[in-house]
């Protein structure tokens, strides 16, 4: 092996880093170290300016080896392989050590922290020392590509890969296509009909010669990985049909909360107390009744039901505002001298022209009362018989400070936007993670918001987060360009850091073909030893762990790599007593 | 100079280490005595590498994998939990009390989970005191 010739870097993350981890300390520390070349630390290593001194630092001092130490390595170990490769470096001869999300964001002393950080680059640097250099793999992609949920935002995608001439398996849990928005009657902020919109996109697809749809049918498992997945998918009681194809995009989409977990709004008791799709259901008969056949004189409507509270969901469900008041358009159409009350917590309108619907609706003769979610929900109960109405609203109005009772004959309740319980199933298969309120987690939420941390996995539409019809779209499209290009170039880089086996020290036990869960390793019986199917490989390291023989190398994850950073690790300040 | 417990950490990079990251990204804060070093999987996680850390001075070593069923390569935390059951009882035959060894789930969005982990964990330490196989180890070392 030739002499290590090291780099090491420390970023000062602007004040992310340097606020809390003294980086000129740590690099004049590490710098002292046997094989460091150079330590040095910079404002922003992930800007172009950064990757550069790298680059430069390559050619100028001959390193072979580099080390950066700056944000997780789950965001940027990528980018620094590619700009120690530009130097033509091996990118797997370059580590990382996570200095800002497990050290200065979590950490409130200065000296430990400096402290920490001096241990963690020491780690690193010990361990890039005994890297390998290894030779990127690629495989063929199939051109096909599997969409999972039928709503408008894998129609979209469907639409977008179809029409580039390329093959698509659109899969629906349900017997029709549509999702939620082909049971919406008016889309805001325009009041254009939704049915208009979306029918068009659904017979397109329905006719599309590339796009096969399979209604009724779940995804139960998928195989394989990027380029190369399969599935099979059950036709009918006795058929099945195996699937293969290169992507996968999850549509899954959500589903509306069951207000009857709140008390205070009496939905299910109350007949005339109606989710805001039940109502959509409702404006699409033409009409606005209550369960009586009489026209409502009185109609409230009460925004953030489920929403932004804590006992049930804390997020926003960002459309509801904006279908709340596109509601008052609606009502005021065809009831026009019916009292409408908006009952709300906030008015969020950030979209492109909904502050502007906000200012238009408020012509329209309504009621605005302002409620406190965490003070107190407004209450729904009978009205007495010589009430005028149908049902009385106690609520505290926040702005006045009043204790007030609303006459209504009709309530409908804005529900929030959560999560299929039942998507489990789906993330397994296809390999995703989810976050606290079970929406799909995206590979880096500013930069790469539709793909996911499993390669040639990408997520759109509401089951990556509450969004209106515009930003689904948007999502849609984006994931179908990112996997048209994949297929373009015919061929994708897929992890190298497998298993891999050394005959003379295998003994034949076979407890490695054994513990793979992806029936990855044979044993050849001419050879008496183990043998790894590369392909197959997804580099767990589980093989390796249980190889009483040591045969079984973890490529990337060493034995010797490990060890060196636990040595790392405790060499300097972090000794206990 | 006053104790102050080291923890080793092994944690799986789909959920344990996401984990971690996010207690980062939402800002929590918990005990510094913690170093982290990352695997792909929990099912990666050797006996040596446990008994290489209590050896290098490690007072706890921790192990974090995704919850059951959860794991990116399907199986590999089953694989970890039944070694782990095995080692700590090695560890415990060796001196090292058995709090000092443990293993925990964690999802991408238990961060504040894994913030508190870390400091239930240091407690147990401090209550335990320093672990002995350092100080045992410094007598082999004389001894020789
Ligand atoms: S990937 Fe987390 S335990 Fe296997």
């Amino acid at each position: 092996m030739e002499e290590p010739r090291i780099g090491v870097y420390i970023c000062w993350c602007g004040t992310n880093i340097a606020k809390m981890v003294d980086v000129e300390a740590v690099s004049a520390e590490v710098g002292k170290l046997p094989h460091v070349v150079l330590a040095k630390n910079y404002k922003y290593m992930c800007s172009d300016p950064g990757q550069e001194l790298i680059v430069k630092d390559i050619h100028g001092h001959q390193l072979n080896r580099v080390v950066v130490a700056a944000c997780s390595p789950r965001i940027h170990e990528l980018t620094f392989r590619k700009a120690v490769e530009k130097a033509g470096i091996n990118p797997y001869l370059f580590e990382m050590a996570n200095i800002r999300e497990q050290d200065s964001w979590v950490h409130t002393d200065r000296t430990e922290a400096t402290s920490k950080a001096i241990d963690l680059v020491v780690a690193a640097i010990r361990r890039v020392q005994f890297h390998e250099p290894l030779q990127k793999r690629s495989v063929n992609v199939d051109p096909a590509t599997l969409i999972i949920g039928g709503g408008i935002s894998g129609m979209v995608a469907a639409l977008e890969i179809a029409n580039a001439g390329k093959k698509v398996y659109l899969i629906e849990k349900t017997g029709r296509l549509g999702g939620h928005v082909i049971k919406f009657d008016l889309t805001f902020p325009h009041l254009s009909s939704a049915r208009q919109m979306i029918r068009p996109i659904l017979q397109r697809v329905e006719n599309h010669p590339n796009i096969d749809v399979f209604l009724n049918t779940e995804i139960r498992d998928v195989t394989g990985y990027i380029g190369n997945f399969k599935t099979t998918i059950r036709i009918n009681e006795t058929e099945s049909t195996e699937l293969r194809f290169g992507n996968i995009i999850a549509a899954v989409g959500l589903k509306p909360f069951d207000p009857s977990k709140i008390e205070e709004y009496g939905y299910g008791k109350f007949p005339d107390v109606i989710t805001s799709m039940e109502f959509e259901e409702m404006l699409g008969t033409g009409q606005v009744l209550t369960k009586y056949g009489k026209e409502p004189r009185n109609i409230a409507i009460i925004h953030c039901v489920g929403s932004r509270n804590k006992k049930y969901h804390e997020y926003c469900s960002r459309t509801c505002c904006m279908v709340a008041l596109k509601f008052v358009h609606q009502i005021r159409a065809s009831l026009p001298s019916a009292n409408i009350f908006e009952i709300y917590a906030d008015m969020r309108a950030y979209g492109k022209g909904h502050e502007e619907f906000y200012a238009l609706t408020t012509h329209k003769q309504i009621i605005f009362l302002m409620y406190d979610q965490q003070e107190r929900l407004p209450v729904i109960s009978q009205a007495d018989r010589n009430d005028n109405c149908n049902m009385v609203i106690r609520m505290n109005e926040k702005l006045s400070g009043e204790s007030i009772e609303v006459p209504v004959d009709m309530v409908i309740l804005m529900v929030n936007m959560e999560a299929h319980e039942n998507v489990k199933e789906v993330v397994h298969a296809i390999g995703v993670s989810l976050c606290g309120n079970q929406f799909f987690i995206e590979k880096h939420p500013k930069l790469d918001p539709v793909a996911t941390t499993t390669g040639g996995v990408y997520i759109v539409g509401t089951c990556q987060g509450p969004k209106d019809i515009p930003d689904s779209v948007s999502q849609a499209r984006a994931a179908a360009a990112r996997i048209l290009a994949t297929i373009a170039t015919g061929s994708v880089a897929v992890e190298v850091t497998t298993a891999s086996t050394n005959e003379k020290l295998c003994c034949g036990c076979q407890t490695c073909v054994k513990v793979c869960p992806y029936s990855a390793i044979s044993y050849n019986e001419e050879k008496r030893s183990s043998e790894v199917n590369e392909v197959l490989c997804k580099g767990c390291g589980t093989c390796g762990s249980a190889c009483p023989a040591g045969a079984i190398t973890s490529k990337h994850f060493t034995d010797r790599q490990i060890l060196a950073e636990i040595e790392g690790i405790m060499s300097m300040s972090f000794k206990g007593v | 100079m006053s104790y102050r417990p080291t923890i080793v950490a092994f944690l799986c990079n789909w959920c344990a280490y996401t984990g971690a990251d996010l207690a980062g990204t939402s800002r929590l804060r918990y005990a510094p005595n913690i170093r982290i070093i990352r695997v792909m999987c929990s099912g990666r996680i050797e006996p040596t590498f446990i008994l290489k850390a209590f050896q290098q001075g490690a007072d706890g070593v921790l192990i974090c994998g995704c919850h059951p069923g959860d794991c990116h390569y399907q199986e590999g935390n089953y694989k970890c939990l039944r070694r782990f059951k095995l080692i700590q009882k090695y560890v415990d035959q060796m001196g090292i009390e058995k709090d000092r060894l443990q293993l925990e789930w964690i999802s991408a969005s238990e961060g504040r989970q894994f913030a508190e982990l870390v400091n239930n964990m240091t407690k147990t330490l401090l209550i335990l005191g320093p672990s002995k196989i350092k100080s045992s180890l410094e007598v082999e070392h004389l001894k020789q």
